[in-house]
């Protein structure tokens, strides 16, 4: 009941006119970050960041939360409609949403990706509410060991799980904990890695490590690359809306995505790829019409849909209650919170509740703002693609400098940004990934504070590590998140693991 | 598919600044449990391990592919160039011109990188996007420096 009563209190913070307003901006800006391509919500997020010395936190929180779920929606038009993915998640959208616009049944695909997409926000944020303060109560055992147990498994996984080879998200992530590294240790206040410049001692800021990383390493790429070819644009074809058999062979595909989608979000470094990657292969399997499947099935654009906008839920769990980040997203709205001075986790919940239950609140809103952004203006998002790419691509540099520098007009933020967008470019021409980085970067400094804090009180005992079941389970899992793809692959190759990726 | 072994040396190199930063942190003997250098410590040799591994692999042949968008043609120097020359602007541009003007180079700069044959249509609607983002943004309180600090 308690929940209940906490959530009513939360909708009266959310439907105020002023946070309604920055629900429907953040809406709208996540779904037009959706539609363009080499934006996405966490760069877009971290863009915003210079906002958060201005705007009380819950109307920032609420905005954030709408570029979050607005992306998953735009993303899923243009890959039904121009077989463009904005988002990683919508990948397997492409796949048979394009196929049916191609067949001119675009407005049906793009209808079941918003219906569901709606379906699977709303249940998604449901079981949020009523999970995240059982798991928050859970999380008041955890001890230092269980904390620091807790983010070696974030490491390893989001290490693992990302990109193609584990060494190389291994060298990423302790590139971002080195860069975390930077500045006045919390602890004794010493200086760490300044190398005697004062603008360093606060560390290098989130913002502008994520904007270089990504945008800047990617814009650089593109660049040097870019064809001449233009880009094709597939105008809308008209035809139908959804009828009775499309409704009746999606709902149960938007369930299943949901089941499939919330409980692989809140898992560490769980994302938005493998659920969606999961519901398509299980429509594909449970299909009455499977000679449809690669022909436009109207299963294959529901359930992906349905599991990407659940995890996207799933993903605030862990962020919420342990203040643990899975995804870059994720960690751009620890990095929000911290700009607040505040540490998500099991005391946010007592300490703020206004801003945690408006937050959640909003999510209900967002999901009903966006349901009624896309349906009848799918048109007009679309539309935005008819921008020139020199334009976007330009116009994302511009508005990465505004990011940067009005964090604090400081020149040091500049070099910064352009001496790690020269390190983003190397890593996304390399095929390093980014995400584990910024977890590290992020992650860190509070896995360090953890580390010595259960040094401090066991004497400086190592074996206070692995003292308590949690931290056991927890480091286990650590390790085989490491080794089990290398296993997997040996066995896979037939015992020879030193040519796996030569072919 | 090239071999990059320089990419592990370069992770070597970075894992050896943090072990030699990590010296010249004073440690503090009377702190129980671990001292500000040791994180310092752990990172930098994890670097070098990692490095060393990775120039083994690359060395050998096990490098990874890396996704092409569609339609991605070959490596260009000169439209690397150019956007890298967008990004450098602001290090010289941003404190003496200010917001707009940097930013109307940076984006001309970066369209052009991107095959934009409009020069004075680019700079137009950079320098009026760079305006209207600083005025923009100083109505949300947000400090982007002065407009034309030539202009006194």
């Amino acid at each position: 009941m308690d929940t209940l009563n906490q959530l009513i209190a939360g909708f009266g913070i959310a439907l105020q006119p002023m946070n309604l307003l920055w629900a429907l901006i953040g809406c709208a800006l996540g779904t037009a970050v959706g539609v363009l391509p080499g934006i996405g919500p966490a760069l877009t997020i971290a863009l915003l960041m210079p906002l958060t010395a201005k705007v009380a936190p819950a109307s920032a929180f609420i905005m954030f939360a709408g570029i979050l779920y607005g992306a998953m929606y735009g993303g899923s038009t243009t890959s039904i409609l121009l077989n463009t993915p904005g988002e990683s998640g919508s990948v397997m959208t492409a796949l048979e949403g394009n196929r049916m616009a191609r067949s001119g049944r675009g407005a049906a695909a793009l209808a079941t990706a918003a219906v569901g997409s709606f379906v699977a926000g709303t249940l998604g944020t449901l079981a949020l509410t009523f999970l995240a303060p059982a798991i928050a109560d859970l999380a008041f055992v955890f001890g230092p060991e269980d904390y620091f147990a807790l983010m070696v498994l974030a490491f390893c996984s989001v290490s693992a799980v990302m990109g193609k080879s584990t060494l190389r998200g291994l060298i990423a992530l302790f590139v971002g904990l080195a860069l975390g590294s930077i500045g006045i240790d919390a602890q004794t206040g010493q200086p760490r890695m300044t190398f005697g410049h004062p603008e360093l001692l606060d560390g290098i800021a989130f913002t502008v490590v994520l904007v270089a990383l990504f945008a800047i390493g990617e814009g650089l790429y593109l660049a040097s690359r870019h064809g001449d070819a233009p880009s094709v644009i597939n105008p809308l074809q008209g035809g139908n809306r959804m009828t009775r058999a499309d409704w009746a062979r999606s709902w149960k595909p938007w369930l299943r995505g949901t089941l499939l989608g919330f409980p692989i979000g809140s898992l560490p470094a769980g994302g938005t790829e493998i659920p969606t990657f999961l519901s398509y292969t299980l429509e594909r399997r449970l299909s009455k019409h499977p000679q449809e499947f690669g022909h436009g099935a109207i299963e294959g654009v529901a359930g992906p849909e349905a599991a990407n906008n659940a995890a996207a839920a799933g993903m605030l769990v862990p962020l919420l209650t342990l203040g643990l980040p899975s995804t870059a997203t994720a960690a751009v709205l620890l990095a929000a919170f911290q700009n607040y001075g505040l540490q998500p986790g099991p005391m946010l919940f007592t300490t703020n509740p206004q801003l945690l239950w408006g937050l959640i609140a909003s999510l209900y809103i967002g999901n009903v703002i966006l349901l009624v952004l896309n349906l009848p203006l799918v048109g007009l998002w679309v539309r935005l693609l008819l921008i020139p790419r020199p334009y976007i691509y330009a116009g994302i540099v511009v508005f990465a400098l505004v990011g940067v520098w009005g964090l604090s007009t400081s020149w040091m933020d500049l070099a910064l940004l352009f001496g790690l967008g020269l390190l983003g470019y190397v890593a996304r021409s390399c095929g390093f990934p980014i995400a584990p980085a910024l977890i590290g970067l992020i992650l860190g400094p509070q896995a360090e504070i953890q580390l010595r804090r259960a040094l401090a009180v066991s004497q400086g005992d190592f074996t206070v590590l692995v003292s308590t079941p949690i931290s056991i389970g927890l480091l286990a899992c650590a390790g085989c998140a490491l080794l089990l793809p290398a296993l997997l692959r040996w066995r896979r190759s037939g015992g020879n693991p030193v040519y796996r990726w030569s072919r | 598919m090239p071999r990059r072994w320089w990419l592990g040396l370069g992770v070597v190199a970075l894992g050896a600044v943090w072990l030699w930063g990590a010296r010249s942190i004073a440690s503090t003997t009377h702190f129980i449990g671990l001292g500000p250098s040791a994180m310092i410590t752990a990172v930098g040799a994890g670097l070098v391990v990692l490095g060393l591994l990775l120039g083994w692999q690359e060395w050998h042949g096990l490098t990874v592919p890396v996704d092409d968008e569609e339609g991605a043609g070959p490596f260009s120097g000169r439209r690397f160039a150019l956007a890298v020359a967008g990004i450098a602007l602001p290090l010289v541009a941003m404190a003496p011109l200010g917001f707009p003007i940097t930013a109307m180079g940076t984006f001309a700069l970066v369209a052009r990188a991107f095959g934009s044959r409009r020069l004075l249509l680019d700079l137009l609607i950079g320098a009026v996007l760079g305006a209207l983002l600083w005025w923009l943004f100083s109505k949300l309180g947000v400090h982007l420096g002065k407009f034309l600090p030539l202009v006194r």
